[in-house]
């Protein structure tokens, strides 16, 4: 089972719809979290959201607690909580995008997916990870094109991916694909 | 007895009644046998009550749900407001159907006009400043997309069937309609429906992007401005990846479909850009359900819906009333249509009032905006001439 925690986003059933093709999913908001959820899932994600990971001290309490114990999906505002945690700064970026669609690329060696590989995206962000960034476990694997803002990690030990950009959105080519990819890894 | 003379019989009778667009021309809904006031208390049990469907093309309730209502159900808090008392939502059950044709013909002759000019709640000024502040929010992630919304008002006594012939004829929107009862009337050109629900399927039409008519302008340059335009395109990304989210909570998986993406429409004087989404709801999904999960239409919010209906009701001083809610029927047989109630006027107490909105995204301007508030205005500060 999958278990999406939503921070009040009005893109988190997107996010829901794209998970239930591939496993059972719940979903709840993060003020009103079930534990007998929580233990059960072998997948949390952490859902897109207004305002920045600092606003949502209840999420990064439950990402510390399962954190290589569960796989971890962020998209967005998740994809920022997971950084968070990890000691990184997520600052304001001069330019905003939000229901833009950009080109980004698969820029390591070390991603699930195609190292060159270029494909569309939609984003919503105000915020983005401030660089440099470095974590042993955790490599960005992905970058726009035009602005070179990270657009995804990955930590394959622990089995955390997130991703910048929105993967439910109909402005991203494959994320169907993208999101099977990563539940099965 | 031909149509028009029967439209002008009801009217000139003094019975309440309601017309509403149709697809071949309008409706006309008359002899209530009930009318509910709704508040928050009574809404949850009038939206849950089932009735036995006797297959009359009279078996619904037709009326509206207010922006203050809409708000209440979805536990969103309103801090205390300017109000005018008017009810947060009013429906009727009719017992008489008329169809009637595009042109409404009704002249009043005897239109009182009246001298006093409309004035509007915030000025240029104050607008800049909340502008400012919003703009702020956006940068900082809170919202993505906040729509202002402007007021205007006047002491005026008006004729609504009057003025509803002429807005018709200058402009035949496809959810038009206009209520007219003891105490109260509204006149709306409302050109956008968010939700047709038949059986199990259901679509919504989410309007971003307008731009006027003119020699230059046709319907092949208006799908090249809105394509070239990014402002216009992001703001209607937002809204389809967002109506698409209100969908998806209540429909099957993988049925919720993009049926036409961002395709023009032409109305007499102007192009909206357009898409429409469609998907099969659930089992066991409730009129109540759908109603909170699509309400109120994000398209004339903003993005996301919790948060930033949040920061416009903290901003706002006075009720929206009808403004942004909801006008419709609902079927005996859980059939639906409902509509976002924008271009309309509400004339209560002698007093009638215009609200319009427009959106604040990143890289819009402040004066721009404003200026554009004023025009959405205009054609309806134009009836009162």
């Amino acid at each position: 089972m999958i278990y999406i925690i939503d921070h009040n986003d009005s893109f988190t059933h997107n996010v829901v719809h794209q998970f239930s093709l591939f496993d059972e999913v719940e979903c709840d908001n993060y003020n009103n979290l079930n534990k007998k959820k929580l233990d059960k899932a072998s997948v949390i994600v952490l859902s897109p959201g207004p305002g920045s990971p600092i606003d949502y001290p209840s999420t990064s309490n439950i990402y510390k607690k399962f954190k290589s114990k569960k796989k971890i999906i962020g998209v967005c505002l998740g994809f920022q909580q997971i950084l968070f945690c990890e000691g990184a700064e997520i600052v304001e970026q001069k330019k905003i995008f939000h229901g833009f669609q950009s080109k980004i690329e698969v820029i390591s060696n070390k991603s699930l997916f195609k190292k060159g590989k270029k494909f569309k995206v939609g984003r919503y962000h105000s915020l983005k990870l401030k660089e440099p960034f470095k974590n042993k476990d955790f490599e960005i694997t992905m970058r726009c094109l035009t602005s070179k803002v990270a657009m995804s990690i990955e930590n394959k030990k622990d089995k955390i991916y997130g991703f910048q950009f929105h993967p439910e959105s109909f402005l991203t080519n494959n994320g169907n694909l993208l999101i099977k990819k990563i539940l099965s890894a | 007895m031909n149509k028009q003379n029967q439209l002008t019989e009801i009217n000139d009778s003094g019975k309440s009644y309601i017309i509403y667009k149709s697809k071949k021309g309008f409706d006309l809904y008359t002899n209530f046998s009930k009318k509910i006031i709704l508040n928050s208390k009574n809404v949850s049990s009038f939206l849950s009550r089932r009735y036995k469907n006797k297959l009359k093309n009279t078996d619904l309730f037709i009326g509206f749900f207010g922006y203050e209502l809409l708000n209440n159900l979805i536990n969103i808090k309103i801090p205390k407001q300017k109000n005018i008392n008017f009810p947060k939502g009013i429906f009727y059950k009719p017992e008489t159907k008329i169809s009637l044709g595009n042109n409404l013909n009704y002249k009043n002759n005897n239109n009182i006009k009246s001298k006093n000019n409309f004035k509007i709640n915030i000025n240029r000024k104050l607008y800049t400043k909340i502008f400012d502040k919003f703009k702020k929010k956006i940068k900082v992630g809170q919202t993505y997309q906040i729509k202002i919304c402007t007021k205007y008002k006047k002491k005026s006594k008006i004729d609504p069937l009057d003025f509803f012939c002429r807005l018709s004829k200058s402009n035949l929107a496809p959810e038009a309609f206009m209520i007219k009862d003891n105490d109260y009337s509204i006149i709306s050109c409302s050109p956008e429906n968010l939700i047709t629900k038949h059986g199990s399927l259901i679509s919504t039409k989410p309007i971003a992007g307008t731009v006027k008519k003119n020699q230059s302008m046709n319907k092949t340059k208006a799908l090249n401005y809105f394509k070239k335009n990014i402002k216009e395109t992001k703001e209607h990304n937002m809204i389809v990846d967002m109506e698409r989210n209100d969908l998806s909570r209540i429909c099957k998986v993988g049925s919720v479909k993009l049926s036409r993406t961002k395709v023009v429409e032409e109305y007499k004087d102007l192009f909206h850009y357009v898409t429409l989404i469609k998907g099969r709801l659930k089992k066991n999904v409730k009129n109540i359900d759908i109603i909170k999960a699509m309400m109120p239409g994000g398209s004339v919010i903003g993005c996301p819906k919790i948060s930033t209906l949040n920061l416009l009701n903290k901003q706002e001083k006075e009720n929206r009333n009808i403004y942004t809610g909801s006008f419709g029927y609902i079927k005996f047989n859980g059939d639906m249509r409902f509509n976002i109630i924008i271009r309309s006027i509400l004339n209560f107490k002698n007093a009638s009032e215009i609200s319009v909105a427009s959106g604040v995204v990143v890289d819009s301007n402040a004066q721009h905006e404003f200026s554009e508030n004023y025009i959405k205005a205009k054609a309806l500060i134009d009836l009162f001439k």
